[in-house]
């Protein structure tokens, strides 16, 4: 029986999963439509409420 | 962000899709297409010289469309995974005309236009939906002549042209200013091509091009042999060099009067708290016109800003002072009303028009910029995913959940985080994504101790 | 894994790396001659000029350098340490570079970023910069990271939704729990709540929850106990807690505060007499017994919220008071009710559409602004109508107050127990507001729910699992490893003079009264240096920064 797990998705949602996932063992999939995860946050300038650089 | 590119435990499927699902929680086969990049993954190196030369340029999305890149990109610069990748619709050899220069360059050997989609089974216990959400497209509401009036952008535009590495280096010119350059970019370049072939019959005779052509309109030239041989083409070429020149002495005139924008107005509720289109709020968009308002004026302390509307919502940690602090440091006043319409005055300055519940009447300013805070809405294809994965989405399109189980979608093994479980900012995404990340292990766990029993 | 380490015979081989970051640095400085400068520096022996470090193609270049140009020392000048050393350093340690023979050097945020403007200056400070990073790097040591044990269980302290769905997404995992609290029963607030804004009462949603906890075989629940005394260090927590049936003592491996916040009591507010003038909490109590016996009813929002003594919005007030709104519409059609706002905070799908039916419901919703608040005297209401312009007076039999969740009262005290912060509010502070909402910034503690900040019991709930994947992510470890760079006391030249002792913001330093010197706990230390720059006897150091490192780098400035 596998224990992988497909995440769905490469936003700050699905990396946080994936990196979660990934630090408790699990073998993870992170699958992204774009060529780059990033998802929207990629594209932010800077981001509230700390206003420090998006990636 | 890079971590994820180098995890041990991560593999990186970018540029694919999920195409079937099939089995039980626990026990689920996962079919993935691994779309052609048209560039061999391991041998790419992400140098970018490829993109350099590549001569086909095309609209660049990442930027909102106020950039170009080439049919060979990578999405942003700092993306995970580096390797670029060949846009099929627009590359030139893979629409059957002649070209390969990317190929040429590439040191690496990693251009293949022969590469092919590949289609992979993936056995996976459990599935985590991150996928997102798209913007309101607010060409849909008329009365904000999104698509007519230049100066009206989304947040979205206006985050890349706040960025360093964005299409403006981070200096907020209005798009009809930019529109103008570009046009004066393009004359000057037509302007001194024809201007070279001037120089060669001033050259032969002796004399510049405006005093021949004023005595060649007024009958006054005298002519010599060469001369008349040479006149008409002269006059021709001269008369074609003017049809540049002139406007763009014009067009130079007027961007003398270009400046960054200083009076900034952001409308807030773009199709969302609407019911002919978003009937929810998005959530997050308050606060992002804040901090856009904030930053604009740090670039620039001239800047000026109005955030029109209905509520300010700043919920989260923190977000309240944010907000009274934006107002008292920044040059933010908040203005409770709906925008009705948007027009336009001479100057390309977008004039709103709308009711001060204050002062109980319609009132109408002019802004150098407005910037429109378009909704938070399900993100394109949610109901094809909900088809492939075999869950329910909600009656506002996301991926459905109920309040006791947030994380769960309606089927078993699959969990839900992000903008794809509701409009939210990246706090709320992240604790949300951990949460989503315990609910699948356990799943893992179970599923794995049932069988181990 | 150290295949380079310098033997006094070996001269060491340094690279330099001078970051672009696009045009973050590239636009304020000349790099090209930054690198060329760099050439010069004594044992650098390759330099290079990347686009963007941290790159993948960037990190393949550090990578494929130290492999073939064999360097001993990389140096990166870039952004910040902060956030890029250990992507920087853990690269140089895939290939067989020890990460502590790394050093960087931040031109971003020291050269670009403050001397924007004055290109020359920029360049000339960053080319000093460097050569001060190449000189400390010289004389770097290759370190071994710190590994410990960890125990694997965790301390829950509260049982409200947050910490009850905490203990039992850890127990799913299959980790041990022991919940700790306070009060003789599990559930904290929502034991008061009437009906939740999903339909489901608030008891029903919570019994499923308690009896799936107390089912649990793994899980320990004490009522009416509270935790005395922690030490120790993540992975490897001693706790005391005091119970109904004794002290009893524990060892944990992390630790989760879920420990909620309070209604604010409006004590002099817009006229609170707990009868006629109640708060939200009362009324819910009002409608659990069924004894609501009003005509018309306002609500007033931020009773005691976003003033400035109290500045924050307490987020879920709105929704509370629109969820009770429509009860009581709901049960008494004939009820006239009203509410009175500055910002309702119905944000995402399914509150805003509560905004909805509340309107379609016929609940009047009238705005007020700060500058000009409703009073309440008598049965009546009275507030500035702003779409009107003029004054208006209710009739009330009724008044309800949306008060805010306001911190414990005795949060402040285990916070201090714990050593972890609290914010302006007096909120248990996160780690990072954006990025790392469920951490403290001590390693192996974390936060959910209402005592972090006010939470619906849905949000408390998606927090507490989501703490129970943070746990799992440091305890389904074989064991921990952490960074190397900690302090070091010589046991030969330490005085005992204890003087770095409170200087420690993380108590990691003790005093061993048998030989009279001070120690660090490798484990808790954290590197900020704090003991070292005290410590007059120079006994205390930091790995990694000491005294002739430190030396060589500002030889060279
Ligand atoms: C203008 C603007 C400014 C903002 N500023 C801030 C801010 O300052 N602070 C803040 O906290 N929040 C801000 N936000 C909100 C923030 O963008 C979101 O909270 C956050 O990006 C949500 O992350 P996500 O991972 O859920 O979704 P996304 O970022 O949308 O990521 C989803 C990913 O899934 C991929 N995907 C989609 N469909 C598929 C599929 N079928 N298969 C595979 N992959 C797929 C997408 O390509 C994308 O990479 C802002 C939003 C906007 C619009
Ligand atoms: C009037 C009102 C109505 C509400 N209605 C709704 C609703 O309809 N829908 C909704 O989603 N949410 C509602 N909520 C919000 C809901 O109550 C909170 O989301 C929820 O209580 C938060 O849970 P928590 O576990 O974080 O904190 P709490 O519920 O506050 O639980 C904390 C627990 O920790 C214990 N504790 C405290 N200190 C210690 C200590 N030192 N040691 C040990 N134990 C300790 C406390 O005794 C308590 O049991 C309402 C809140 C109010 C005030
Ligand atoms: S395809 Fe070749 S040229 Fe293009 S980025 Fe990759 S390695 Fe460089
Ligand atoms: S082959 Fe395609 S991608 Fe390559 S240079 Fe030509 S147009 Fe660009
Ligand atoms: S967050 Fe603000 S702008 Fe966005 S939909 Fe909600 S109320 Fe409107
Ligand atoms: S949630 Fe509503 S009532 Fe509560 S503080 Fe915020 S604005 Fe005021
Ligand atoms: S370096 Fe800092 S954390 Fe470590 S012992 Fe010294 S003062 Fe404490």
């Amino acid at each position: 029986m596998t224990k992988d797990i497909l995440v769905l998705g490469g936003g700050i949602a699905g990396i946080q999963s994936s990196l979660d996932l990934a630090e408790m063992g699990f073998k993870v999939h992170l699958v992204e439509s774009l060529p780059s995860i990033g998802g929207k946050m990629a594209q932010l300038d800077k981001t509230f409420p700390t206003n420090d650089c998006a990636i | 962000m890079l971590d994820v590119g180098r995890h041990p435990n991560i593999k990186l499927l970018a540029y694919s899709e999920l195409e079937r699902l099939e089995g039980d929680a626990g026990n689920f086969t996962a079919t993935i297409r691994r779309k052609a990049r048209y560039v061999d993954e391991d041998k790419c190196t992400g140098c970018g010289a490829c993109a350099q030369v590549c001569p086909t340029p095309v609209l660049d999305l990442y930027n909102e469309g106020h950039a170009e890149r080439k049919a060979i990109y990578s999405w942003f610069a700092q993306g995970i995974p580096s390797t670029h990748a060949i846009d099929p619709d627009h590359c030139r050899v893979l629409n059957g005309k002649k070209c390969g220069i990317c190929q040429k360059k590439c040191e690496a050997g990693a251009i293949d236009f022969d590469q092919t989609d590949v289609i992979i089974d993936l056995p996976v216990a459990a599935v985590v939906v991150a996928t997102g959400y798209d913007v309101f497209d607010p060409s849909r509401m008329p009365e904000y002549r999104y698509n007519q009036l230049d100066n009206v952008i989304t947040a979205m535009e206006f985050e890349r042209f706040l960025s360093a590495s964005g299409p403006t280096a981070g200096h907020i010119y209005r798009p009809s200013d930019r529109k103008v350059t570009a046009t004066i970019a393009e004359l000057e370049k037509k302007v001194k091509k024809s201007q070279k072939a001037l120089d060669r019959f001033e050259k032969t005779h002796g004399k510049k091009s405006d005093e021949f052509y004023a005595a060649y309109t007024d009958g006054s030239l005298k002519p010599g042999e060469d001369l008349e041989k040479d006149q008409d083409k002269w006059a021709k070429r001269v008369e074609a060099h003017l049809e540049n020149a002139n406007p763009l002495a014009v067009l130079k005139e007027k961007a003398k009067g270009f400046t960054t924008a200083k009076k900034i107005a952001f409308i807030q509720c773009v199709g969302s708290r609407d019911l002919r289109f978003y009937p929810f709020c998005s959530g997050y968009c308050c606060m992002h016109s804040i901090k856009e308002a904030i930053i604009a004026h740090e670039h620039d302390n001239d800047t000026h800003t109005v955030i029109f509307g209905m509520d300010i919502r700043a919920v989260g940690k923190g977000f309240e002072e944010y907000k009274i602090r934006g107002g008292n440091n920044s040059n933010i006043s908040y203005k409770r009303s709906r925008v009705a319409e948007i027009t336009r005055n001479p100057d390309e300055c977008p004039v709103l028009i709308y009711e001060d519940t204050r002062e109980q009447k319609i009132q109408r300013q002019a802004f150098d910029l407005v910037v429109l805070a378009t909704a938070c809405g399900p993100v394109k294809g949610a109901q094809k995913i909900a088809d492939t994965l075999g869950i329910d989405l909600d009656r506002f399109g996301f991926f459905k959940t109920d309040p006791s189980n947030p994380l769960d979608t309606s089927r078993d093994g699959i969990y839900v985080c992000g903008c794809a479980h509701s409009p939210m900012d990246i706090p709320e995404s992240v604790a949300q994504a951990s949460s989503a990340a315990a609910r699948a292990a356990q799943t893992v766990i179970k599923k794995n101790d049932q069988k181990a029993s | 894994m150290n295949t380079h380490t310098l033997t006094p015979y070996e001269a060491p081989r340094i690279g330099v790396f001078v970051c672009d970051c696009g045009s973050n640095i590239a636009g304020h400085l000349d790099c090209p001659d930054v690198a060329e400068y760099a050439k010069t520096l004594p044992h650098v022996v390759y330099v290079k000029e990347n686009l963007y470090t941290c790159s993948e193609a960037g990190i393949g270049e550090i990578k494929k350098a130290i492999t073939e140009q064999n360097l001993t020392r990389v140096v990166v000048a870039s952004c910040s340490p902060r956030t890029h050393q250990p992507l920087f350093s853990s690269s140089c340690a895939e290939v067989g570079l020890n990460p502590y023979l790394f050093e960087m050097v931040n031109i971003r945020d020291q050269c670009s970023w403050v001397h924007m403007g004055t290109r020359d200056a920029a360049t000339q400070k960053a080319k000093e910069l460097i050569c001060m990073g190449v000189a400390k790097s010289a004389g770097l040591e290759a370190l071994n990271e710190i590994e410990s044990s960890l125990i694997r269980k965790i301390l829950v302290i509260g049982g409200g939704i947050a910490g009850l769905s905490a203990a039992q997404a850890l127990g799913d995992m299959g980790l041990d729990v022991i919940l700790v609290e306070k009060t003789a029963s599990l559930g904290g607030l929502l034991q008061q709540v009437h009906q939740l804004d999903s339909g489901v009462m608030a008891k029903e949603a919570l019994s499923q929850i308690i009896d799936d906890v107390r089912s649990q075989s793994n899980i320990t629940c004490y009522t009416s106990a509270t935790v005395t005394e922690t030490g120790g260090y993540i992975g490897n927590y001693d706790v005391k807690i005091e119970t109904q049936t004794g002290l009893v003592e524990e060892q944990v491996g992390c630790m989760v505060v879920a420990t909620g916040a309070v209604p604010l009591i409006p004590e002099g507010i817009l006229g609170y007499d707990g009868r006629q003038v109640i708060s939200l909490m009362q009324l819910e109590q009002l409608l659990q017994r069924d004894k609501l016996d009003a005509k018309r009813v306002v609500f007033i929002q931020c009773a005691g919220a976003r003033t400035p003594e109290r500045e924050y919005c307490s987020r879920i007030c709105c929704m509370i008071g629109v969820k009770n709104a429509m009860l009581i519409k709901d049960k008494y059609p004939l009820t006239d009710v009203r509410v009175l706002y500055r910002d309702m905070q119905m944000y995402g799908t399914h509150k805003e559409q509560m905004l909805w039916d509340a309107r379609g419901k016929g609940i009047r919703f009238d705005v007020y602004t700060p500058d000009n608040p409703p009073e309440v005297e008598n049965g009546k209401v009275t507030f500035f109508q702003a779409v009107t312009g003029k004054t208006q007076e209710l009739d009330a039999d009724l008044v309800v107050l949306s008060t805010p969740l306001v911190p414990r009262n005795d949060s402040g005290k285990l916070a201090n127990m714990l050593r972890v912060p609290t914010d302006q509010n007096g909120f248990f502070l996160e780690a990072h507001a954006k990025l790392r909402p469920l951490d403290f910034a001590a390693d192996g503690i974390f936060v959910c729910g209402s005592g972090r900040y006010p939470a619906t019991s849905t949000e408390a709930r998606t927090q507490g699992i989501g703490v129970a994947s943070r746990v799992a992510a440091i305890l389904f470890k074989e064991k921990l490893v952490k960074s190397a760079i900690v302090a070091q006391i010589n046991p030969d030249a330490c005085v005992g003079c204890m003087a770095c002792l409170p200087m420690c913001p993380y108590e990691a330093i003790t005093y061993n009264r048998d030989k009279r010197i001070c120690e660090v706990n490798e484990v808790l230390c954290k590197g900020c240096g704090n003991c070292a720059a005290t410590c007059p006897s120079h006994s205390a150091m930091l790995r990694g920064f000491k005294p002739q490192q430190l030396l060589a780098q500002i030889g060279a400035a």
